[in-house]
């Protein structure tokens, strides 16, 4: 019970630190699992991590289960998840009928209209990083302009996640 | 093409089904590898092209928001379309469903499947994804883009963001946080102007 608990403070506070999204988390997961409480060596968490960016989902929430389930099992993952989004879903909850009011304010929109256009950057931003990350030769390269090329010349008439099934495919033939 | 919207679904005040949206981001979270960015592609061809809950410029100024606030973007994200489709309980119906799938998967590996990870042909096709999903964020760049970037002022900002995380290695927070600051004042300018 006491290490239940303690799981769903640690990842409490790895879900408020978990500003900006994925990646951001990992340092955050590694102070806190690795170095405040010793529940797992540096490696074991590295390859978890490893599996998180790999399987579907937020990585926040996929560390959050994976490290959950092998400090106290089914329980601690359900708690270290409930955990790591309680932060999040509780601003929201008590905020967003907040943003709605100065939604209508003028300063408020010309604010938002500049927050608007910084999304984009990171947008921008997150297609170089990740894209020269995944990226390691010419045949790769291709692969992903091609998809790239793919979903905007059939924009709305292909669904994102069959690109992303066929280039799995793809790989088990060419890598 | 499939060009502008002008209104969308929750802007008309229809009401939308609690399983239907749960079953949607149920969909997506299943799917969506690459966290947050990666899904904003699939997100706006569910969500916009698909369906038409949602029209483009509210998908963009959700997305500002759930960039803002702490925890998981793709999370945020459904809380706040959630909210707009179907007020607090749409949000929390959304969330849980965004979560479910990544939850159920990873106890599912870990229960069962953690030594195929070490297979060579699980790892090839997970490469193969892992491409496409740079693709994926390179569109949702492509499609933003086109729709932002069509004023001097809107490029300058987002030119502005780019320094500031690529040069600066600024917190993407940061940057956005600028990005809105910055935009406040060329707007201020633009109307002192035209006065």
């Amino acid at each position: 019970m006491r290490l239940l608990f303690q799981l769903l403070k640690s990842f409490m506070i790895i879900g408020i630190g978990a500003y900006g999204g994925g990646l951001v988390t990992i340092p955050l997961i590694q102070h806190e699992i690795v170095g405040t409480r010793g529940w797992l060596l540096f490696d074991e968490m590295a390859s978890l991590l490893a599996i998180a960016q790999m399987t579907p989902g937020p990585i926040a929430v996929n560390a959050a289960t994976f490290v959950g389930f092998r400090v106290a099992g089914s329980a601690g993952a359900a708690v270290a998840t409930f955990g790591v989004v309680l932060p999040a879903l509780s601003i929201l909850f008590f905020g967003a009928p907040l943003i709605d009011r100065v939604k209508t304010n003028r300063h408020a929109a010309m604010f938002r209209e500049g927050l608007q256009v910084g999304v984009l950057s990171l947008l921008f931003y997150a297609a170089w990083s990740y894209g020269s990350a995944a990226v390691g030769s010419l045949t790769q390269f291709f692969v992903a302009a091609g998809a790239f090329l793919t979903l905007v010349f059939l924009e709305g008439k292909i669904h994102p996640i069959l690109v992303v099934l066929a280039c799995g495919i793809l790989g088990v033939f060419i890598f | 093409m499939t060009e502008e919207r002008t209104t969308s679904l929750s802007e008309a005040g229809e009401r939308i089904d609690f399983l239907q949206i749960f079953w949607t981001y149920f969909k997506i979270g299943l799917f969506t590898l690459g966290g947050g960015f990666a899904m904003a592609a699939i997100l706006r061809h569910e969500l916009v092209l698909k369906r038409g809950w949602i029209s483009d410029y509210e998908f963009m100024s959700e997305m500002s928001t759930a960039t803002l606030i702490p925890g998981a973007v793709a999370v945020n994200m459904a809380y706040l379309q959630g909210r707009r489709l179907r007020g607090k309980r749409g949000a929390f119906t959304a969330s849980l469903g965004v979560i479910l799938p990544s939850f159920l998967i990873i106890l599912l590996i870990a229960l069962f499947a953690l030594p195929y990870f070490q297979n060579p042909h699980v790892k090839a096709f997970l490469k193969g994804c892992s491409l496409a999903i740079a693709g994926q964020i390179a569109y949702a760049a492509f499609v933003f883009g086109r729709k932002y970037l069509n004023t001097l002022h809107n490029i300058i900002i987002c030119v502005l963001g780019l320094v500031l995380l690529l040069v600066f290695k600024a917190h993407p927070v940061f940057a956005v946080v600028s990005a809105g600051v910055l935009g406040y004042f060329l707007c201020r300018h633009r109307e002192k102007r035209a006065e």
